[in-house]
């Protein structure tokens, strides 16, 4: 399969030759460990997407709702799934592409079971509550810290066989390799700095503006270093390799890895157009949006172009058709990126499934079938046998595909028809569908056409693991390991001959476009990977100083005050159901919404909330000025059981908020860490669990007045309410005037 | 770097490097890529200093106050209802009708599905918390009494579901709900 062996460059001949090899072992480890959690992810997956088509499917059990379960998908499938995959195709080829085993077998082994036992915790914690209410970064602060080492163990892992490689150059997959790990690591502390209020509860050091901005910077950025890059840099080991041809272009790698990086970081802003994020930002985010389009596309290129000359190629062989689809869909999710990121489109697609559509063209279409790629050719290397079934393999190329296709075809459909709804005026000057259920009941079917193509995609998944499974059951008694020589590389860099001999280009341009000075950065990893945190860490600064420094950008309200309590402890019940999954509470400035919801959000409403809840989807309506909306008893009723209030409504029943009982002393601990962000609680620093149950008693007496269940004083439905009839009331007391500066 | 030209100047140029069997090609990039690139970054230097706050755009608030200026210029203000139109409808069947399915909507989640009141109070009864009059009901419909969690409708039914809801509710005067809700506010005689 490999190409021929060169012969070895002068620089390297005269040095003594070493016997190694490669460990083969901890790639099959992560092998399994990416088929068994893509499966779980997925089917969990299935179930959420259940649950919207009909809410039966959330079930009695209240850690199975979809608020609780819909982060578990996330999280699986991007960093169980997607991230097993990057590791398994990232240890195999390192290895080979450095001639070099891994620098530590044990970080390799710590990574891989330290890994997986994070992808544990994050199912054992997410349906049970445990939540930073922070996309993709939802995981606790005990678990945030455990991938902090466990990635740091990787990463003094990958430079460790960096540093002892004997190939002289960097080849650009490692590239992508370095961008990545560098950029993950600095994206997860960064964003996920807390104050803990409890094992298992924190609060976001960031409130409002700055924690919207610093969520989106780095959920923007996980999408780009966790889902591009990684995936990337296995293209470019795994492409030309079942191609068995060159990369078409070493000049469009460099540009488009350098722009890439360093474009790819300003984009963040682009998710929060039209919220109260300051205007500048959202404008920095979109121009690099539109910017990145290229660089995005130079991968597409290399990679499609890998096959000129090698097309017939694709018709026999399952694995350059995985390769083909993946490399396309990237093509298409990175055009539609871009798009997305204009405010004009946006403000039509934000809060849509529109968004869900095209992080499943990424997902389904660019990392799945990019790693299904790469597994069946993993496969007869690492079992040391021919792969079970070629026609399973066809199989699942051809149901995965139309699954894709259905899939996205329902969800584009429902997120156009949603943004069109909720915009639609009728001529006297109305709402069209002033009832939101109506724009969620319009989109049923499509949710049942999803589920349709999901599953599909699932059955492609399971012909998959039996492929492997057979596989693995031929393999040999035991593995060949292949003993490897190489000469280790001389202290002395011996200079390659500068332009092959050629005349050397003229001028500070054609030196410029030889490319010289990058083959010099190839081989001084250090220095490279120095470069690349450059180029992510300046970008960053660029837009994160002015977002916390510049003071005009969230004016101040006077009579915007903290949460009580009480309200504070409903927060935390809103945070762990996981509300915000289908509940915004950022009403953009556009008629259709001010008329549905109420004045637009503004920036100073939002400077206690640690974490912020904007929300980046609306399966429900806007929550952001439901306070004082409806009567207490009303929301008691819709919590027990929504279909009572709302015929068609689609929500999970709460009932248990009416039986389960409020820890009024832990409300303490929860007060002082939000009085150490410096929100100012006053008495509630001594008096929290005392001030609660007053407010419990004052609700739960008027929710009884109102012709309600008696009794309620001390059970959670009363610190809900009190949460619910809090918000957007800060804008309507009479004080409201006085202080406001926008 | 070291170039070889393996078909003797045809073709790509492959360079001699070379990474566990892999190899690159020395093609230029794509015109058409580079002048992609080059016009996006072209476009947004132009649109920097032509929009937003950088430049002389106006902004999202103004562009919002904009729109709902040229909204309000285009919707009429609503005509008064007249009690004694409301009454009419009250007793003609097909408003009562289209009534009672904006009533089952909207309404029948707080007041009952037969007007016994549940969340809000008893509509079938005569004693009203805030006017039992035709247009006193007609106006706690549109205008809604937010500190009682009573939310305005005008803004969500169409004038005639508007009357015509006013229309049904005005019906259930004496009619017996199977699970009334206590008696709440003033009498109101005709």
């Amino acid at each position: 399969m490999s190409a021929t062996a060169l012969p070895s460059t002068g620089a390297v001949s005269s040095a003594q030759l070493e016997s190694f090899s490669y460990d083969d072992a901890v790639v099959r480890k992560f092998l399994w460990a990416t088929f068994i959690w893509g499966l779980v992810g997925m089917l969990v997956g299935l179930i959420v997407a259940l649950q919207l088509a009909n809410p039966i499917f959330n079930t009695s059990l209240e850690w199975l709702s979809f608020g609780r379960l819909r982060p578990l998908h996330t999280n699986a499938v991007i960093f169980a799934f997607a991230g097993n995959a990057f590791f398994c195709g990232a240890y195999y080829s390192t290895q080979r592409l450095l001639k070099a085993r891994m620098y530590s077998d044990f970080l390799s082994s710590f990574h891989f079971w330290g890994w997986q036992a994070i992808i544990v915790a994050a199912a054992l914690t997410l349906p049970l509550g445990f939540t930073q209410a922070k996309e993709y970064a939802e995981l606790e602060w005990p678990i945030d810290i455990a991938i902090a080492v466990v990635w740091v163990a990787f990463g003094v892992n990958f430079v460790g066989t960096m540093i002892k490689r004997r190939e002289r150059h960097l080849y650009v997959a490692l590239w992508f390799y370095i961008a990545s790990i560098v950029t993950v690591a600095i994206l997860h502390i960064f964003n996920n700095l807390s104050i803990p209020a409890g094992l298992f509860k924190s609060y976001s050091i960031y409130a409002g503006v700055q924690d919207a901005f610093m969520q989106w910077w780095y959920g923007h950025n996980a999408v780009a270093f966790f889902l591009t890059t990684p995936f990337l840099g296995l293209m470019y080991y795994f492409m030309p390799k079942a191609a068995d041809g060159p990369v078409f272009s070493y000049k469009l790698s460099i540009l488009h890895f350098w722009s890439l990086v360093f474009l790819y970081i300003w984009a963040g802003p682009h998710h929060l157009h039209y919220t109260a994020l300051p205007e500048w930002a959202s404008t920095v985010g979109m121009l690099f949006s539109v910017m990145l389009w290229a660089p995005s596309w130079g991968g597409m290129i290399n990679g499609l172009l890998t096959l000129r000359g090698a097309w017939h190629k694709v018709a026999e062989d399952p694995i350059l058709k995985f390769f083909v689809v993946a490399i396309t869909a990237y093509g298409m999710s990175t055009f539609e990126g871009p798009l997305l990121s204009i405010k004009s489109v946006n403000a039509l697609a934000h809060y849509t499934d529109w968004i869900i559509a095209h992080v499943h063209t990424g997902a389904l279409g660019w990392n799945g079938f990019l790693t299904f790629g790469m597994v069946y050719w993993l496969l007869p290397r690492l079992f040391q046998t021919p792969v079970y079934s070629k026609r399973l393999m066809e199989l699942h190329f051809w149901i995965a595909s139309f699954g894709i296709l259905l899939y996205v075809v329902a969800i584009y459909s429902a997120g156009v028809t949603q943004g069109l709804m909720w915009r639609a005026f009728d001529v006297t000057g109305r709402l069209a569908y002033p009832d939101f259920v109506e724009t969620v009941v319009r989109l049923l079917p499509m949710y049942w056409l999803r589920v349709v193509g999901g599953s599909m995609y699932i059955v492609g998944m399971l012909l998959f693991g039996w492929n492997i499974f057979m596989t693995w059951r031929r393999r040999p008694a035991t593995y060949v390991v292949p003993v490897i020589t190489a000469p280790a590389l001389e202290k002395k860099y011996i200079p390659e001959p500068e332009y092959g001999g050629a005349p050397a280009p003229v001028g500070l341009w054609g030196r410029f476009a030889s490319a010289t000075w990058h083959r010099k950065w190839e081989r001084m990893p250090i220095t490279f990977t120095v470069l690349t945190v450059i180029a992510v860490v300046v970008a960053s600064l660029f837009e994160i100083l002015p977002t916390f420094l510049i003071k005009s950008n969230v004016p101040t309200i006077a009579s915007v005050k903290p949460y009580t309590p009480l309200e504070l402890a409903g927060r935390d019940m809103y945070i762990a159901e996981g509300c915000f999954n289908c509940h915004s509470q950022m009403i953009r400035p556009f008629r259709h919404e001010t008329e549905r919801f109420g004045e637009y959000s503004k920036p100073g409403e939002s400077v206690y909330e640690h974490p912020f809840l904007w929300g980046s989807r609306r399966i429900g309506p806007d929550l952001a000025r439901i306070g004082g909306k409806y009567p207490h008893l009303w929301h008691v009723r819709h919590f027990e059981e929504p279909t009572s209030i709302t015929a068609r409504s689609i929500m999970p029943a709460y009932p248990h908020f009416l039986t389960k009982t409020i820890n009024f002393e832990q409300i303490q601990s929860r007060v002082d860490a939000m009085a150490m962000l410096g929100v100012p609680y006053g008495d509630a620093v001594n008096s929290a669990p005392a001030m609660a149950r007053a407010q419990a008693a004052e609700i739960a007496a008027e929710i009884e007045r109102q012709g309600g269940p008696s009794g309620l004083s001390d059970k959670q439905i009363v610190a809900m309410v009190a949460y619910m009839q809090r918000l957007g009331m800060d804008l309507r007391t009479p004080a409201s005037t006085v202080g406001m500066t926008q | 770097m070291a170039n070889t030209n393996e078909s003797g100047g045809e073709g790509p140029r492959l360079l001699e490097h070379e990474y566990d069997g892999i190899r690159e090609y020395d093609n230029p990039m794509p015109r058409w890529w580079l002048l992609t690139f080059a016009g996006t970054v072209i476009f947004s230097v132009v649109y920097l200093f032509n929009v937003g706050p950088v430049g002389n755009g106006k902004g999202r608030v103004a562009d919002y106050e904009a729109e709902m200026a040229a909204a309000a210029a285009l919707v009429p203000t609503p005509a008064g209802v007249d009690p004694a139109q409301l009454l009419a409808l009250a007793d003609d069947a097909g408003a009562v009708g289209d009534g009672q399915q904006v009533y089952a909507s909207y309404c029948a989640s707080c007041h009952g599905p037969d007007g016994g009141g549940l969340i809000g109070p008893n509509l079938a009864d005569n004693v009203w918390i805030h006017g039992g009059a035709p247009e006193a009901v007609y106006k706690t419909i549109a205008e809604g009494v937010l500190a009682k969690g009573m939310p305005p409708w005008e803004k969500s039914l169409k004038p005639e579901q508007m009357t015509n809801v006013t229309a049904y509710v005005l019906s259930l005067q004496g009619t017996t709900p199977t699970n009334p809700k206590a008696p709440e506010g003033e009498p109101y005689t005709p």
